[in-house]
């Protein structure tokens, strides 16, 4: 990649050339290959799904168990359905569900890139005049972008079926009454921020990715560093967006 | 016809100088070697020249065509009018042989599928890797990734083509081989290559011009073929690098001592 050395503002570049190869690819001047948009989309949806309904499943069932414990103590054994529920789809599902991402599918955009870049592959690229950012960033922000709203329904419905089996274990609560107060206390804005949050972090995590790949030193070591890099800043980012999306809908009312 | 100007060009990496007022031209139907010891900087120049470092000053043009001075557009088309084979051949790790060449003609020709097809075979027919059209780049040895490199350079014909260190790490049968694959490839298609290399064999046995680099002057301090070099350059160093011998101290090169020992002839070189 050519910057010129400008290290400090290489983030703005690359998010300036994402935004431009985006246009372009929009407007049919930028190409991608679907062989591999369609291997990302493999990797980012179907070959995550066991540890996405492993974490999530888990996930709903501690909130069931802090949540019944308490609210026993009150006799509103059947409310855990109410917090399950909302906790897993305004916040839990989406931000688990970004941070297993995150260390799974953008820890491998970094090493694949870092390793490309080690072996010259992606200066093959320019040299050729392919443009990387078309062919490597822009599949791999499309796959997540299309997959992660994908993945934090899926993760919803994991997660509400932890704390329902919580729920029926420690207060026998029949899943039919905790379906009912569940659908009760869900309504479309708490399932609506947490579907909006899966878009920005799908897309947070895939640039994350794609940057520490793409810049890494051309060594070994660099693949571990970028990879790293690529988990610590993802998983930073995360909480910190979901900071901005709490007080953004607490502003809203919503 | 001049395919490629070089002028006054300056390379720094981190603000480091690597080379400075380096100038040459390539005609069509030239084998241009980029000659000198390790750490020079041959690949650093290579680098700017094919546009993946920008120089601190001086001109690359392509036709007349000032590279880094043009539009990202025209960049891009002056791009597709080079093929390049690099040190580590750099296929596409993802991808067998056949999609490795058939990537570039995809993006840069308007051959439809079955043409881009039967021109990639005939490539790697070319560089005798046929069977192995369907193989990654990690299932081959060194010298068969550096074949399948030089066919993916040149399958999508180009007027000029940039070979860094092609033989370098190869067996001497399978870097004479590379040699005759190279001459045979200007041979047929009259393109200009500019090759870097510290392979002695291989400059002799195909290099037409070139120029050499120093790594402690960070300047050119020869210009011609390398058998022309080897009978005209009085620089100490020039002379050391092309005959293998020790680099005289420096009170010597300053005096302009030229050892007279050689161990390698260029005569034993040439093919």
């Amino acid at each position: 990649m050519v910057l010129d050395n400008l290290h400090s503002t290489r983030p703005v570049i690359f998010l300036g050339q994402v935004l431009i190869t985006t246009i372009d690819a929009i407007a049919g001047r930028a190409r991608f290959r679907l062989q591999d948009l369609g291997r990302v989309l493999a990797d980012c949806s179907a070959r995550a799904v066991g540890i996405v309904t492993v974490v999530n499943v888990l996930v709903g069932a501690i909130l069931a168990f802090v949540g019944s414990v308490q609210l026993v103590k009150f006799g509103a054994g059947i409310y855990v359905a109410d917090l399950v529920g909302i906790a897993v789809a305004r916040e839990m599902a989406a931000i688990i569900t970004a941070v297993v991402m995150a260390g799974r599918t953008g820890a491998a955009f970094a090493a694949e890139l870092a390793t490309m870049q080690s072996n010259e592959e992606i200066d093959a690229l320019e040299v050729l005049g392919l443009d990387p950012m078309a062919f490597l960033v822009l599949p791999r922000v499309l796959a997540l972008l299309l997959m992660m709203p994908l993945l934090f329904v899926y993760a919803c419905v994991t997660g509400l079926l932890g704390g329902m089996v919580v729920a029926a274990g420690m207060l026998s609560i029949a899943p039919a009454a905790y379906l009912d107060r569940t659908v009760i206390a869900l309504d479309w804005s708490h399932l609506g921020l947490g579907f909006s949050k899966s878009f920005v972090f799908g897309v947070l995590i895939a640039l994350v990715g794609c940057y520490c790949g793409l810049y890494a030193e051309r060594n070994a070591a660099g693949v571990g560093v970028a990879t790293t890099n690529s988990v610590v800043a993802s998983i930073v980012g995360i909480i910190v967006l979901d900071a901005v999306f709490a007080v953004c809908a607490n502003a809203l009312g919503v | 016809m001049t395919v490629l100007a070089v002028d006054a060009l300056e390379m720094r990496f981190a603000q480091r100088l690597i080379q400075t007022d380096v100038s040459f031209r390539v005609d069509r139907g030239t084998i241009f070697a980029i000659m000198g010891g390790s750490g020079c900087g041959k690949s650093t120049l290579l680098r700017a020249v094919v546009g993946l470092l920008r120089p601190a000053r001086g001109r690359v043009s392509y036709d007349g065509v000032d590279y880094w001075a043009a539009a990202p557009a025209v960049q891009g088309e002056l791009r597709a009018g080079i093929g390049m084979l690099f040190q580590s051949a750099a296929l596409w790790s993802s991808m067998t042989l056949l999609e490795n060449i058939c990537l570039p003609l995809e993006q840069l020709t308007r051959l439809d599928p079955g043409q881009r097809l039967a021109r990639a075979r005939e490539v790697l027919d070319w560089v005798e890797l046929s069977d192995f059209a369907e193989f990654r780049p990690a299932d081959l040895s060194g010298g068969m990734k550096k074949r399948a490199g030089l066919a993916r350079a040149i399958a999508t014909r180009p007027a000029l083509l940039f070979l860094d260190e092609p033989s370098a790490g190869l067996d001497p049968i399978s870097s004479k081989r590379l040699d005759d694959l190279i001459l045979e490839i200007r041979r047929t298609t009259n393109c200009a290559i500019v090759f870097v290399s510290h392979e002695l064999p291989s400059l002799f046995a195909i290099a037409d011009d070139g120029i050499f680099l120093d790594a402690e002057s960070k300047a050119p301090i020869g210009h011609g073929s390398p058998r022309a070099l080897l009978e005209r350059s009085t620089h100490p160093i020039v002379h050391a690098f092309l005959t293998r011998t020790e680099v005289p101290p420096p009170s010597a090169a300053r005096a302009g001592a030229v050892p007279s020992a050689p161990v390698m002839q260029p005569d034993s070189a040439a093919p």
